[in-house]
């Protein structure tokens, strides 16, 4: 740490009228980062189902999905973009596929879990009833793991937020932008305005997503 | 696409292998080093706020609900954006890296030591105090060593988000490894950006290796084959 | 000695645990709390080493008011041992067992050389220490529960539910090793059931409590079973009290005939004789060493070979004199095919048969004497 300690710049923070003259250019940023990051939620969901319930359908294929994904969400995401970049060029699709990646890393754990905490009896029972393991799959176990998965899906789907702002230090125009613009010109309202919009969207898809948890799962009320 | 994409490959392995840039202020060492800087005051700050009071909380019983709260919202902030915050408000330093991705750091660890003390099975508290252990004899004797795998996990997933993330200091002007791919993206020079991402991803694994290898020695086998069972 | 004067507990959410309970559990014997759930008996156990503070009256051990000691130091003289078990699963059996012989001041290798001895005391071989909790059956757990109780060598024991989550099998195991080890260590063994026959077999003093902390009877198992105070104690004892309230009276005073018998070489027909001459249809078949093998029924034997193992009855089962109760005795005489109870000695070696009119007779004497 530098002698002297910390000192507050906070002349720096100023102008929140420019804030009213921008909120169409907020919005436009918002399409494209949302866009981002929600479909490689998506894409990372629906990876991690099938993926997910191909290991807990085969134990021995646990390990090493367990490996791969642990990899997966240890690779930093700036340098994920890095090597994409020499691939695909500053698109969406550069950014798309490190957090599908990230997402996937995340939600595959989420799934397993879900599934392999319904009680063995509830299983037993379901096979004695007839229910065939594919069957049993789909309208027993998938079900009662729905709460992990949403809320592995939370998580994901606010990491995904957050990290998409990144997205801008290698030219695709996500809210990231609103941080990059505004270090470059010192300008603290735009960059505090970034900050705020990005968490703000965070929340209202993570209350969502609790809100459809709730109504998915009547069952695990207690759980939350 | 392909061609580019392998011409650059073999861009980034000399890049990577070429001895002068390892030496010298620029150099992979000094990176690496500083990298590790970061990381490391980092994660221990992080450590010394989120993990005495996700003791305190599991321990207790009391508070969960609001740390776990406060720790999903802080998740939600933009580590980018309070990077460029403070190194507007404080000037590029040591500072404006370290405090951002404190707020990174610092909801794994908490959280995860917080659910990890309060799920410790209740009759085992009982039978410690049962026979004598006096309360902070409970706490250090049975709940952490019980509540191990999971304090571990909050760590490491803590470790390697602050790691990963540590790359975005070098966009506000401070170096680490981040250096090589903000400077490569600037110049276009995809051999250097590549080199970056290897690094960084290496560092990453490295981090993720260790504390594995950390859990290994630390959790007891008898915890340890019980997580693996349930 | 624990005495209880006047204790009540009443929690926060005004729930009445306790209710003004007064008791005195007397040194070296077992005391059994026994009642259905919600009955107080665990919140009047966990009183005792102060896991539950009263909310007015005293809790004496050996005279002195719990409250006035350390938690800690108190809990440390009194063995803890509770249904799940509660075993570290981050340490081994052996450390598992140490650490209150630690926590009293003892050296390392002090501490372990007892728990040592505490694990064999248990029946558990010495090469289980070294095993983790997650490695041990149900059975072997608790049994390591006691040792840890046991390893301080505490004057009182307090034991909750101790044997309930383990299958009948393994509990009546465990329930004998504990009268093995009351016989040998004369503990102040405060216990905690919800099962009357668990009460009864290990009690030498049984307190029933009913829901909100009422202590409804304070008695021997003998007249908890023969004279229930109440009809709550009645209901609570269950339908078969009679039966086992007959387990308190020795089988030592029947009258044992010397029964009809055959061996494996004998005749069909030397067995028709045998039978005629004994008034009897039933045979006992006995081998070489007066063991016996079971009944023979005279009515199925054919021609005039010799008799065949394979047309035996089972003997449902013997009965030991010196050893067992009236309650024995009867079940041996139910379960028979002859209706004869087979008396054995500790050889196993025939000693005797008594029928249907001679266990009638003793039980009539029996519960005249009660």
């Amino acid at each position: 740490m530098k002698p002297g300690g910390l000192t507050f710049h906070f002349h720096k923070v100023s102008d929140w009228a420019w804030l009213t003259g921008h909120i169409g250019y907020f919005w436009q940023l918002s399409r494209t980062h949302l866009y981002i990051a929600l479909v490689s939620v998506a894409i990372g969901l629906l990876l991690a189902l099938l993926v997910g319930c191909l290991a807990a359908r085969i134990p021995t294929t646990h390990p090493p999905i367990l490996a791969v994904t642990t990899v997966l969400y240890a690779w930093p995401s700036l340098a994920a973009f890095a090597f994409l970049l020499s691939i695909t060029g500053p698109s969406d699709t550069t950014v798309i596929i490190p957090l599908s990646a990230y997402a996937f890393a995340l939600l595959v754990r989420s799934v397993t879990e879900g599934i392999n905490n319904v009680p063995d009896d509830v299983r037993i029972a379901a096979t004695a009833m007839g229910y065939r393991s594919m069957r049993r799959l789909l309208t027993i176990e998938l079900p009662a793991a729905v709460p992990v998965i949403i809320a592995g899906l939370r998580v994901a789907t606010v990491s995904s937020i957050s990290l998409a702002t990144v997205a801008s230090l290698i030219g695709v125009s996500t809210l990231g932008q609103l941080f990059v613009a505004g270090e470059n010109t010192d300008f603290l309202t735009e960059i505090i305005a970034g900050v705020v919009i990005v968490a703000m969207w965070a929340l209202v898809f993570d209350g969502l997503l609790l809100l459809s948890g709730r109504m998915l799962t009547p069952w695990a009320r207690r759980v939350s | 696409m392909i061609a580019a994409a392998s011409t650059s490959f073999g861009g980034v392995i000399s890049y990577l292998t070429s001895a002068s840039n390892w030496r010298g202020s620029s150099g992979f060492l000094e990176r690496i080093l500083q990298h590790f800087e970061y990381s490391a005051e980092t994660l221990l700050i992080a450590v010394a706020i989120g993990l005495p009071l996700g003791l305190l909380s599991g321990h207790t019983g009391r508070g969960g609900a609001v740390l776990s709260m406060l720790s999903n919202a802080s998740r939600a902030l933009p580590t980018l954006g309070l990077l460029t915050i403070f190194a507007i408000l404080i000037g590029v330093g040591l500072e404006a890296a370290v405090i951002p991705l404190i707020f990174l750091a610092v909801p794994s660890i908490l959280v995860n030591t917080y659910v990890g003390i309060r799920d410790v099975d209740r009759s085992l508290v009982d039978a410690a105090r049962g026979m004598g252990l006096r309360p902070w004899q409970v706490l250090f004797r049975i709940e952490i060593p019980v509540a191990l795998p999971l304090i571990v996990l909050g760590l490491r997933t803590a470790a390697l988000q602050v790691v990963s993330t540590a790359t975005i200091a070098a966009y506000v002007g401070l170096g680490g490894l981040g250096r090589y791919i903000i400077d490569g993206q600037a110049s276009r020079n995809f051999a250097e950006l590549g080199a970056g991402g290897v690094l960084v991803a290496a560092f990453a694994i490295a981090t993720e290796s260790m504390f594995l290898v950390c859990q290994w020695f630390l959790v007891s086998p008898g915890v340890r084959a019980r997580a693996y069972t349930s | 000695m624990i005495r209880f004067e006047r204790v009540t507990k009443r929690y926060a959410d005004g729930t009445l645990a306790v209710d003004d309970l007064s008791l005195e559990c007397a040194d070296g014997e077992i005391t059994v709390l026994v009642g259905t759930s919600g009955c107080g008996k665990t919140t009047s156990l966990r009183m005792i080493n102060r896991l539950v503070d009263p909310t007015s009256g005293t809790i004496r051990v050996a005279g002195k008011d719990v409250t006035k000691s350390d938690p800690a130091e108190l809990r440390r003289t009194m063995g803890y041992v509770i249904q799940q078990g509660g075993l570290f699963p981050h340490r081994t059996v052996i450390d598992n067992i140490a650490p209150v012989p630690r926590l009293l001041g003892a050296s390392r290798a002090k501490a372990r050389g007892r728990a040592y001895e505490m694990l064999t005391l248990v029946g558990l071989s010495e090469p289980m220490g070294k095993r983790y909790p997650y490695q041990l059956s149900g059975g072997q757990q608790q049994r390591v529960g006691v040792a840890r109780a046991l390893a301080a060598d505490p004057p009182v024991l307090l034991m909750d539910e101790p044997f309930s989550a383990v299958d009948p099998v393994v509990r009546s195991e465990l329930q004998q090793e504990l009268q093995r080890l009351q016989a040998q260590l004369h503990k102040t063994i405060v216990f905690v059931t919800h099962d009357v026959d668990e009460a009864v077999k290990l009690g030498d003093k049984i307190a029933v409590m009913q829901v909100g902390g009422h202590l409804v009877q304070f008695d021997t198992p003998e007249r908890i079973l023969a004279r229930p105070e109440n009809a709550f104690v009645e209901s609570f004892v269950g339908t078969d009290r009679g039966i086992r309230w007959l387990s308190f009276f020795a089988a030592k005073g029947l009258r044992l005939h010397v029964p009809a018998t055959v061996e494996t070489t004998t005749s069909a027909e030397d067995a028709r004789r045998i039978a005629r001459e004994a008034g009897t249809g039933w045979l006992l078949a006995l081998d070489a060493d007066r063991h016996p093998l079971g009944w023979l029924e005279v009515a199925t034997l054919n021609g005039g070979a010799s008799i065949e193992l394979a047309g035996l009855r089972s003997l449902g089962h013997t009965f030991k004199p010196d050893d067992d109760s009236l309650r024995a005795a009867l079940d041996a005489t139910v379960l028979s095919p002859a209706g004869v109870a087979v008396a054995v000695d500790d050889r196993g070696v025939v000693v005797g048969v008594a029928d249907h009119e001679e266990v009638t007779r003793a039980i009539r004497a029996a519960s005249g004497r009660a």
